[in-house]
């Protein structure tokens, strides 16, 4: 099986064992700069098969994989991408409000805070300026990385987070890490923390494209 | 030295162990959280960083110093947050196995940096009355350090605001049970705070989104 496409089945099987999915899941892996393989619309990630992973020319997708493609457009950092629709994420994007910092591994991993986008694309590439994750209107979220363990890891974290930013609204306390030391540790994990492991990661996911370069080329694009 | 080779390898495999129970229990996220267990009054094994619980093995736990947690030896790189688990062990001799985790509830009650009440026997029997806050540091810092220490004087369990919680226990069968109790115990106190505040006799997951929802949605002076 190609590495891609392999590596995207296990990321999607680790979501859908972390009950971090819905309906209309969607997770995508860039391999050379304008393509991606990407999970096939309306394909259930619990039902994934190797025949739902996709390969597509970003610059000439289809209108369901709009949102990813235009993310890779925009965001040449950006790897991979995550569209999920976790449990605890989906009360927050229905009211459309933004998660502050509450947990010290949100900041760490997400960011400092979490927008809520318009479900547009243009709205989404302006909220995620400078994040790699945002919540979308009445929908779910959408999280990237430099690597898919990189988006993996941000959509557990960020509905962990929307846990606690849900049940401590309502039990009566949010109390939010200042916004400087939050700034701070997101600084420090993007620079020391994650830097070796994505890097790693990053090589390791390289070299997959690399080594499938060959086979690729004998398959159909979409 | 003033342990023995046999006392080290069976406190290998109990904080091995350990690490697998929290994971299976979901009392742990991945390669987050750590546990520690003493091996005399200045040592004390440690979870190394970074590392998958079900990937560890018993000779991958490092011997940290514990009056000067920057000195250790043996295993792999251990946790960042060992100074905490030193500190402990340090100010509290009868301790003699610490847990720091992230479990859903505790994260609840420590974001919202809510002292929670003592909320059922099994709460006042293992933790020793109410759980408190510990003042908010960065990871690693000595604030955080020293709020820990405070907010666990004469209790086995405290929350660390914004990160998590910790547990300290006689030995490490204990300090499970503790972090089990103070789980449960939170999950008990955030279903009550949501039927108060929205009035309903029987919690459910939905029951806190509505609420939420109707909270941020809700024009201005009119929430409840």
């Amino acid at each position: 099986m190609n590495k891609t496409v392999q590596t995207i089945l296990e990321y999607a099987q680790r979501l859908v064992d972390e009950k971090v999915v819905g309906e209309s899941d969607m997770i995508s892996l860039r391999s050379e700069l304008n393509f991606m393989y990407v999970t096939k619309a309306g394909v259930k990630l619990c039902d994934l098969t190797e025949q739902d992973v996709i390969k597509m020319n970003i610059f000439k997708a289809e209108k369901d994989y709009e949102y990813h493609a235009e993310i890779y457009k925009a965001r040449e950092d950006i790897n991979a991408i995550c569209q999920c629709y976790p449990k605890w994420v989906m009360p927050i994007a229905k009211a459309g409000v933004t998660i502050p910092a509450v947990l010290d591994d949100m900041a760490q991993i997400v960011g400092p805070t979490c927008k809520t986008s318009q479900d547009n694309i243009s709205s989404i590439i302006k909220t995620l300026k400078g994040r790699n994750s945002c919540l979308i209107k009445d929908k779910g979220c959408i999280t990237s990385g430099r690597t898919l363990d990189e988006a993996y890891t941000c959509v557990l974290v960020l509905d962990k987070a929307s846990h606690c930013f849900v049940a401590s609204s309502v039990i009566g306390a949010n109390k939010i890490i200042n916004g400087i030391e939050a700034r701070l540790m997101r600084f420090i994990y993007k620079t020391k923390y994650s830097k070796k492991n994505q890097e790693n990661l990053s090589v390791k996911e390289e070299e997959q494209s690399v080594s499938e370069d060959t086979s690729v080329k004998e398959e159909s694009e979409v | 030295m003033a342990w023995d080779k046999e006392t080290e390898l069976k406190l290998r495999q109990v904080i091995k162990d350990s690490g697998v129970t929290l994971l299976n229990e979901n009392l742990v996220q991945g390669t987050w959280g750590n546990t520690a267990t003493r091996l005399d009054k200045d040592h004390m094994l440690v979870t190394p960083t970074g590392l998958d619980y079900i990937a560890l093995t018993p000779e991958d736990m490092p011997v940290v110093q514990i009056s000067d947690p920057s000195i250790w030896k043996d295993g792999k790189k251990p946790t960042s947050e060992r100074k905490i688990h030193a500190a402990i062990m340090q100010a509290r001799p009868e301790i003699n196995a610490t847990i720091h985790s992230h479990p859903i509830y505790c994260s609840i009650l420590a974001s919202a940096r809510i002292e929670l009440p003592v909320m059922n026997d099994d709460m006042q029997r293992l933790v020793g009355g109410s759980c408190r806050v510990g003042a908010y540091g960065l990871p690693g810092t000595k604030k955080l350090k020293n709020g820990t220490v405070e907010a666990m004087q004469g209790r086995s369990a405290c929350f660390m605001a914004n990160h998590g919680v910790f547990c300290a226990g006689k030995d490490m069968d204990e300090a499970l049970e503790i972090i089990r109790v103070m789980e449960r115990s939170c999950y008990q106190y955030i279903q009550e705070c949501t039927l108060k505040a929205t009035g309903q006799q029987t919690y459910s997951d939905e029951l806190l989104f509505d609420y939420f929802v109707a909270q941020k949605t809700a024009p201005k002076g009119k929430k409840k």
